[in-house]
């Protein structure tokens, strides 16, 4: 296999029982990018990425993680955020922090001093002699993020990275994010958020249903959907949008919180189309609307056959539902 | 490798420097320690000191003198161990009950005499209403307590009626009369009063018959090539429970901390953190190697305490060093199948509290070596005996009560080797079939889980 590529999978299958969680999986990680994992919860994201690590074992299918035919074997060099973290409780920080580092084969007797200035880096320079159970959650989140860097891993792979965490947090998180990858780190973000994953990903992989609906990069995605609809907001509220409706390239309008969408034919150009609604009826806003990841994402599972509602409720759910939906539940 | 004894080592310090635990260590002699020393003192055969009237109905007429000399407080001093002339007797005393080894001291014995409970008889009328005098008892009654029993010596109690029958005599006593004031007191005189009268009667001195038919208990003695000793037939009972309890508190000690830690590592979903950089099969092989270590410690703490107890009393010779290298090879044997059970157990489910249902089994075979015990340190050559030995995972435990008991006829070697093999491939079993329970029940959360999922989750591993 080519060591130019970090992670290389071919035809990987998992099955629980009746449920199929990942099915014939085809998927190639170049060596320095950041990948975003997509897809809503139950899609087979955790189940991946688990195979991924060795954690548990595929029924078929190869795959490579740097190099080695296992990540048994490649572990030390990878660093793993769980979407189900922990701490040990009862632990001190630093204790937990230097524990993990060891089992990760850090043999640095400068593993203290290196602790220190990362807790120092997200804030927490105050907490290491501390109890893992006296933290906040989200404090909690960022010892964790530190265990997964703590060993200077080649590959990390972060799932849910930003769940639980406020806006503050979320940005210091990210920002860390963006920096390993600036320092050359390969890194897979696993994310049922889609827009998370559109702020920093330089290549999409959707999955949905286990299997994998879309792989390319952010710009070639933009490119292959083009703007299909316009965002409106009549001057006057109560306005009679009949006349837009007429329009010949309106195909459709629908509610978007205090505007409306209007679907256009493929056809027509966005451009012209924005014009003539703008002289239509008098307009406080118009503009072109870009698809977002998440509409690519609804467009290609329902060309699939699943129901449109359901896949934006499950977009949406909340990430402790994800816990019980992901993945396996006996 | 090395990463699984770096869980190990987390795995055991974090045990061991625990309070919990320190404490935890520290109870186990103390219970016994508290049961050697305190319980004799606790269970003082001493009556209470009371004060109150023993009514007599005397039927036969021949009973009451009798009952009356033998309730003399000089009489009830003698029966409470502590003779009138207390002063006269202290260093005998004292020189006895050094001698024996009692830890009530002179002190008590000297306090005794105004301790000592007071009962003065009360004739009735021979021919009085016995429901009147049991109303007296009551609660509340004209004797206001005072009257603590009423005995009724039957008319036939000394000479025999017609048909040649004996009678007896009743006894009605006040509530919450203290057990050893009856037991002391009230039921030896009154059987002694009619068995004295009953001989007098028939012409015989009670003082010789009692000379005559009294023959104290002896303590056998052990002929060894050795030289003689005193027979301990209660060592030779207590050495097997000994090694047994041993046995058990430290692969119970060992495999319930492997549970709870699994389970706790578990719901606080530090595993999968952990499962990023080791192997589940690292990890519960270097769990269960952490919790081999503090049952080992507990071993060597409890057996270090334990020989020096024999060995403070000079009994060290009922202890065969062999036994230990057995205890030590039968400990690894039963902790590797009970502890890989317990991390499954503790893997599979959730919290501790659906653990219950799963532990059954480890129970079960805990219970068994009780049950066992008396049986076995009887008769451990017995075929049952034998065959329960060669089972796992009971194995351990009846083959251990089998060598420690058999101190006639040893456990011939072939069957310990025997035992050992089959515990070896017991094992084996145990720790494939726990280890896949491990890895699929490690990282599955949800319904808890029964022993048919589990069954199921070994297929699918």
């Amino acid at each position: 296999m080519d060591s130019q590529h970090a992670i290389e999978i071919q035809g990987l299958c998992k099955r629980f029982g009746p449920k199929v969680a990942v099915d014939h999986l085809d998927m190639i990680l170049p060596t320095g990018k950041l990948y975003g994992l997509i897809g809503p919860n139950g899609a087979g994201k955790t189940t991946s990425i688990r195979m991924i690590l060795s954690i548990i074992f595929p029924d078929a299918g190869r795959l490579s993680v740097l190099g080695k035919a296992s990540a048994s074997e490649s572990k030390d060099r990878i660093g793993y955020l769980p979407e189900e973290r922990g701490v040990y409780r009862k632990m001190k920080v630093k204790a937990f922090l230097s524990y993990m580092a060891t089992l990760k084969g850090v043999r640095d007797p400068k593993i203290g001093t290196k602790i220190d200035e990362w807790l120092d880096r997200v804030g927490l320079a105050d907490v290491a002699k501390k109890r893992c159970e006296e933290l906040s959650k989200g404090m909690q989140q960022k010892v964790q993020f530190i265990a997964t860097v703590i060993h200077d891993p080649e590959l990390l792979i972060l799932d849910e990275p930003f769940s639980g965490l406020d806006p503050v947090n979320l940005r210091l998180l990210r920002d860390l994010i963006k920096e390993q990858h600036a320092m050359g780190k390969t890194v897979i973000f696993s994310t049922h958020v889609m827009h998370h994953a559109e702020q920093i990903c330089d290549h999409i992989v959707m999955i949905n249903g286990g299997k994998k609906v879309l792989d390319a990069d952010l710009p070639t995605i933009r490119a292959s959907y083009p703007i299909r609809s316009l965002l409106i907001d009549p001057l006057d509220t109560g306005a009679d949008l009949g006349p837009l409706d007429d329009l010949p390239f309106v195909v459709g309008r629908t509610r978007e919180e205090t505007a409306w969408e209007l679907t256009l034919d493929g056809r027509i150009d966005p451009t012209e189309a924005l014009r003539t609604c703008a002289s239509t009826i008098p307009l406080a806003r118009v503009e072109l609307r870009r698809p977002t990841l998440e509409d690519v994402f609804i467009e290609k599972a329902t060309s699939e056959g699943t129901d449109e509602a359901e896949l934006r409720e499950a977009l949406r759910a909340p990430d402790a539902a994800a816990l019980e939906a992901e993945g396996v539940t006996s | 490798m090395i990463r699984t004894l770096r869980v190990a080592r987390r795995e055991f310090v974090s045990t061991v420097c625990t309070k919990g635990f320190i404490v935890g260590i520290a109870v186990l002699p103390a219970i016994l320690l508290a049961m050697v020393v305190l319980l004799p003192l606790l269970m003082n055969e001493k009556s209470p000191k009371v004060d109150g009237t023993l009514a007599v109905v005397d039927r036969s007429g021949q009973a009451l003198p009798l009952i009356e000399a033998n309730m003399t407080p000089k009489r009830i001093a003698e029966r409470e161990g502590a003779a009138g002339e207390v002063l006269e007797q202290f260093n005998q005393q004292l020189k006895e009950k050094v001698g024996q080894g009692a830890p009530e001291g002179t002190l008590a014995a000297a306090a005794q005499l105004n301790e000592l409970p007071t009962i003065v008889v009360e004739p009735l009328d021979p021919d009085a209403d016995v429901e009147v005098a049991k109303d007296s008892l009551l609660e509340g009654s004209a004797t206001d307590g005072s009257r603590l029993a009423v005995a009724v010596v039957s008319d036939n109690a000394i000479t025999a009626n017609e048909e040649g029958e004996f009678g007896t005599y009743e006894l009605f006593i006040r509530e919450n009369l203290d057990d050893r004031i009856e037991g002391n007191h009230l039921r030896p005189v009154l059987r002694d009063a009619i068995r004295n009268a009953r001989l007098t009667a028939a012409g015989y001195d009670p003082d010789t018959i009692e000379a005559l038919t009294r023959v104290p208990r002896v303590r056998s003695t052990t002929v060894t090539e050795e030289g003689e000793q005193a027979t301990n037939e209660a060592m030779r009972i207590f050495i097997p429970l000994a090694f047994m309890m041993l046995l058990m508190v430290a692969v119970m000690t060992g495999g319930s901390y492997l549970m709870t830690t699994t389970i706790e590592e578990k719901s606080s979903r530090v595993v999968e953190v952990l499962l990023a950089a080791v192997s589940p099969k690292e990890l519960m092989t270097g769990k269960v190697i952490g919790q081999l270590g503090v049952g080992l410690l507990l071993m060597m703490v409890y057996s270090g305490l334990g020989i020096g107890a024999l060995s403070a009393f000079s009994m060290l010779s009922f202890l065969e060093p062999i036994t230990i290298v057995y205890l030590m090879i039968f400990f690894l044997l039963a902790y590797f199948m009970i502890g890989s059970f317990m991390a499954a157990v503790g893997a599979a489910v959730n919290e501790l509290r659906e653990a219950q249902a799963l532990q059954t089994p480890v129970m079960m075979v805990v219970m068994i070596p009780w049950l066992l015990w008396l049986p076995i340190s009887r008769d451990p050559n017995a075929p049952w005996a034998v065959a329960l030995s060669m089972i796992p995972p009971v194995n351990s435990f009846a083959m251990l009560l089998r060598i420690t008991s058999a101190t006639t006829e040893p456990v011939p070697t072939w069957q310990i080797l025997t035992s050992i093999g089959l515990g070896i491939v017991g094992v084996y079993f145990a720790i494939w079939f726990c280890a896949k329970i491990f890895r699929v029940g490690i990282l599955l959360h949800g319904t808890p889980p029964t022993f048919r999922t589990l069954v199921k989750w070994v297929r699918m591993a």
